[in-house]
């Protein structure tokens, strides 16, 4: 992908979640992920499917963001792409749209259940060598270039044991979801989990 | 089987002067690889300990592993600080829980110096979740109060109630002192195994008020402002070096560094110690699998050394092997043989060499805690060592095929009347 | 009563040679014979030794011991075979120099099962290492000392020892006493012929040495028996090839 503008970036990467089909240019690689190709890749009627009862529940990063949520519907009418970043009009839209993504609500269905879903790591506590609590992102690098994923769109793990990872790590997680509530930033939410198992993601199948 | 191990072991011990020299060569490389792999490992751990339950760190917009090092490890330094106005902007964000200042640049006797609030003491973890503890005293409260850690304290001497001057910058050479503004030590903290234990703690205030009378790095000719009259003076620091952030929800993490950096009243930038940690590991990483390298490169030096003085030394064996041949020894046992005779001379060596890198860490060890910080523990050997041992035992007896190999082509064209 | 062994047609050349430097029609020794085997250098007797101990296959015709044709065994078993059957005797350089004495007479029980059931027969092969010892006339102040301590003359009544031990069916003796000067020689000889004879087993002994060769029942001149050495042949050379 060319460097598009922040704006037409993050309006890409907010117009993606949660908005099926609405798949814009190809981009990169098929091994590399962005906020339009998360890791796992999109909902399928597969993954849709019920786990067998105790199991857990392979999911993509789109079911976690509410069915019925629509960033974009303020903005369907604006040409992302005549807008530059210096344009002061193009700066409050941009602000908007971060709130908007900060606010992303969780998906109250997935609440309890238990998961297993891909992702790369960004390590909050090491302890010997090994990751005591991490942030699960979709898409590579979310940290660095790329605007940050909405709130839907990290999970905050805390590994019943360490795993040894490094930051951008991609790894399978399993474990039960909890949509968090939060009184700061108005009204965050987000998920949470204590990992039952982190492994290597090893492309495609489990 | 037992037939010829003993009969190896005593073949060997008789041409022990001749194998001495090899035995030691792989030694050494025995006691270079554990000892790389060791402080690697250790290093890392040493490294990832020094922080914890920090989210954010913030500094002027510099490069991340930079920011790192002088924050955390005190190794460099600023390139250039942060406003006050800015640290008070970051406490004001809904976001953020906690923010503690940090102000570095002054030194005493090699020592850093870190000008920080009481906060400090509550907010600052290190190891696993693990809150700073006093193993004397208190924290400081009063203007010119410094508190010690543990290595400060253990090699200078002091204890609670010892006086103290500061130099201005860092280095061994106290040229510029603040000797009108002497500290009084109020706490020594317990060890931590980090480089909290190399710093001398005082608040932001005090900073400021050995400052005041200073302009660029020496004190101002004719003005001198003494200690009792510091106090009148706004002591509220104009900059600090870098900012330690918890925040209210870890998730929140990206969205508050990107605030940091899309601050608009300075340039300002934001880590994530633990990715920052990683992104400095895989230099430091290049570095550590270079040197590895080196030392299996070493290893494999001493065994082609065992390897061709065996071979060198089968002539003159071929006596002993027709013998060996005549009592019934098979060209399989003649292969055997040598290469356990191998197999027992890398043994010896490695186990020689296993202790002296235990002897090397044991007495290395304080040096490298005082100098660097580094933690260097004894104890049993980690699965990757473990691994290392074993791998250099079977690359040793795999190496000694090769002259059992040729033995078995001598023994085999001798028949039982060898050429000699 | 089978023969110890027994040669037929026995043919041998060395890989690169043009012509064969064995060619035997028939050669046998029986149990408990003492054979004086001899002839001018070259004429192929270690040659002949090593066909007969099996440490080398003929190219045609048969060596058996104890009813074992060598040729049909794997080179594994030829060694298993030749230790438990066979002691042998060097001309010099018999001994592990770093192992005592007594430690090289009980090598042969160390690679053979049979040798070291034979051994202990009477009690423990150690307990026949020390009566070899002392019929060879070894001190037994000498039996803990490193091999390579003793005198030549010594380590050959050693390697005598060790030859026996076990009671091995067949004892072969390379010149064993060509490195001896004379009253080591007869007394050498006197300790292994009785030995021998005490024990039962045959012995071919190797020597160009014709003063020695009234102690011995049977001669065989191997010039005589051996086609290949009359011709006079210097392409069937008993030299072994370089390794």
């Amino acid at each position: 992908m060319a460097m598009q503008s922040l704006l037409l970036r993050s309006a890409v990467a907010l117009a993606s979640v949660g908005t099926l089909g609405l798949a814009l240019a190809a981009g990169p690689a098929p091994a590399a992920t962005t906020a339009t190709h998360p890791l796992g890749g999109k909902a399928t009627a597969a993954a849709k499917a019920p786990a067998p009862a105790g199991q857990p529940r392979e999911i993509t990063w789109e079911q976690l963001v509410p069915k019925d949520w629509d960033p974009m519907k303020a903005y369907k009418d604006v040409d992302f792409s005549k807008l530059d970043d210096a344009d002061p009009k193009a700066a409050e839209l941009l602000l908007k749209m971060q709130q908007v993504s900060d606010n992303a609500p969780a998906n109250p269905e997935m609440n309890g259940m238990l998961v297993k879903i891909p992702g790369f790591v960004v390590p909050l506590e090491e302890n010997k060598g090994e990751i005591t609590e991490f942030l699960l992102v979709p898409y590579f690098g979310a940290c660095i270039h790329t605007p940050p994923p909405p709130a839907n769109q990290i999970l905050h793990v805390r590994p019943e044991k360490g795993a040894k990872f490094r930051s951008m790590d991609t790894v399978w997680v399993t474990g039960r979801l909890q949509t968090t509530r939060n009184e700061s930033m108005m009204g965050v939410s987000g998920y949470s989990m204590v990992a039952q198992a982190v492994t290597k993601y090893t492309g495609g199948a489990k | 089987m037992s037939a010829l191990f003993s009969i190896a072991w005593r073949s060997a011990w008789n041409r022990r002067f001749t194998l001495a020299l090899t035995v030691l060569s792989i030694a050494l490389s025995t006691f270079l690889l554990l000892g790389v792999e060791r402080i690697r490992s250790q290093l890392r751990d040493n490294f990832s300990s020094s922080v914890s339950g920090t989210d954010l760190i913030v500094g002027a917009r510099t490069g991340s592993t930079q920011l790192l090092l002088y924050s955390v490890f005190r190794i460099g330094s600023a390139t250039n600080n942060i406003a006050w106005k800015s640290v008070q902007a970051l406490e004001a964000n809904p976001g953020v829980d906690w923010v503690v200042p940090l102000s570095l640049g002054d030194s005493h006797r090699g020592f850093s110096v870190l000008a920080t609030t009481q906060a400090y003491f509550t907010r600052f973890r290190y190891g696993n979740r693990q809150a700073l503890a006093l193993r004397e005293g208190k924290p400081f409260a009063e203007l010119f109060d410094a508190v010690v850690g543990a290595e400060v304290a253990d090699r200078l001497g002091y204890h609670v109630g010892q006086k103290i001057t500061l130099a201005h910058g860092s280095g061994e050479l106290n040229v510029a002192e603040h000797t009108d503004k002497p500290f009084t030590i109020v706490g020594v903290l317990a060890r931590t195994g980090t480089p909290v234990d190399r710093t001398v703690h005082i608040g932001l205030a005090a900073m400021e008020a050995i400052h005041l009378d200073w302009f660029s790095g020496a004190p101002m000719p004719g003005v001198h402002i003494p200690a009792e009259q510091v106090r009148k003076f706004d002591l509220t620091p104009k900059n600090v070096t870098a900012a330690l952030v918890g925040l209210k929800n870890r998730a929140a993490v990206f969205r508050v560094q990107r605030w940091v950096s899309t601050y608009t009243d300075e340039a300002l930038m934001a880590i994530l110690p633990g990715v920052a940690l990683d992104e400095l590991w895989n230099v430091i990483g290049v570095g550590e699998n270079a040197l590895l390298a080196m030392s299996g490169l070493v290893a494999l030096v001493s065994l082609a050394g065992l390897v061709s003085v065996v071979m060198a030394g089968l002539n003159e064996r071929r006596r002993e092997l027709s013998v060996l041949r005549a009592v019934g020894a098979s060209l399989r046992h003649v292969l055997a043989l040598l290469a356990i005779e191998g197999g027992l001379v890398t043994l010896i060596g490695v186990l020689f060499g296993s202790v002296l890198a235990v002897l090397g860490i044991a007495v290395l060890s304080p040096w490298l805690q005082a100098q660097f910080g580094l933690a260097l523990t004894l104890g049993l050997p980690t699965p990757n060592e473990w691994l290392l041992l074993a791998s250099l035992l079977a690359a040793g007896f795999v190496a000694s095929l090769l002259p059992g190999l040729r033995a078995y082509r001598l023994s085999l064209a001798d028949g039982l009347s060898p050429r000699i | 009563m089978t023969a110890v062994l027994a040669a037929e047609s026995l043919r041998f050349t060395w890989p690169g040679a043009d012509a064969p430097c064995i060619d035997i029609d028939r050669l046998e020794v029986q149990a408990g014979e003492a054979v004086f085997l001899h002839g001018p250098s070259g004429c192929g007797k270690s040659t002949l030794l090593s066909l007969l101990a099996g440490v080398l296959v003929a190219n045609s015709g048969r060596v058996m011991l104890l009813g074992h044709d060598w040729a049909t065994l794997s080179g594994a078993a030829r060694d298993r075979t030749r230790v438990a059957h066979v002691g042998y005797i060097f001309q010099q350089f018999n001994l592990l120099p770093y192992l005592s004495v007594i430690d090289n007479v009980l090598l042969p029980c160390r690679f053979s099962g049979r040798r070291r059931d034979q051994a202990s027969r009477h009690g423990t092969p150690r307990a026949q290492a020390e009566q070899l010892l002392a019929q060879m006339g070894l001190d037994a102040a000498l039996w803990q000392r490193p091999a390579m301590k003793l005198s030549v003359g010594q380590q050959q009544r050693v390697a005598a020892a060790r030859a026996l031990i076990g009671q091995p069916e067949l004892v072969i003796a390379d010149e064993p006493t060509s490195a001896l000067d004379e009253d080591r020689r007869e007394a050498f000889l006197d300790v292994l012929l009785s030995a021998c004879r005490t024990h039962r087993s045959a012995l071919v002994f190797v020597s160009h040495d014709q003063r020695i060769a009234s102690r011995f029942s049977r001669h065989v001149l191997l010039p005589a028996i051996n086609r290949a050495a009359r011709t006079g042949d210097s392409a069937g050379s008993a030299r072994a090839p370089a390794p």
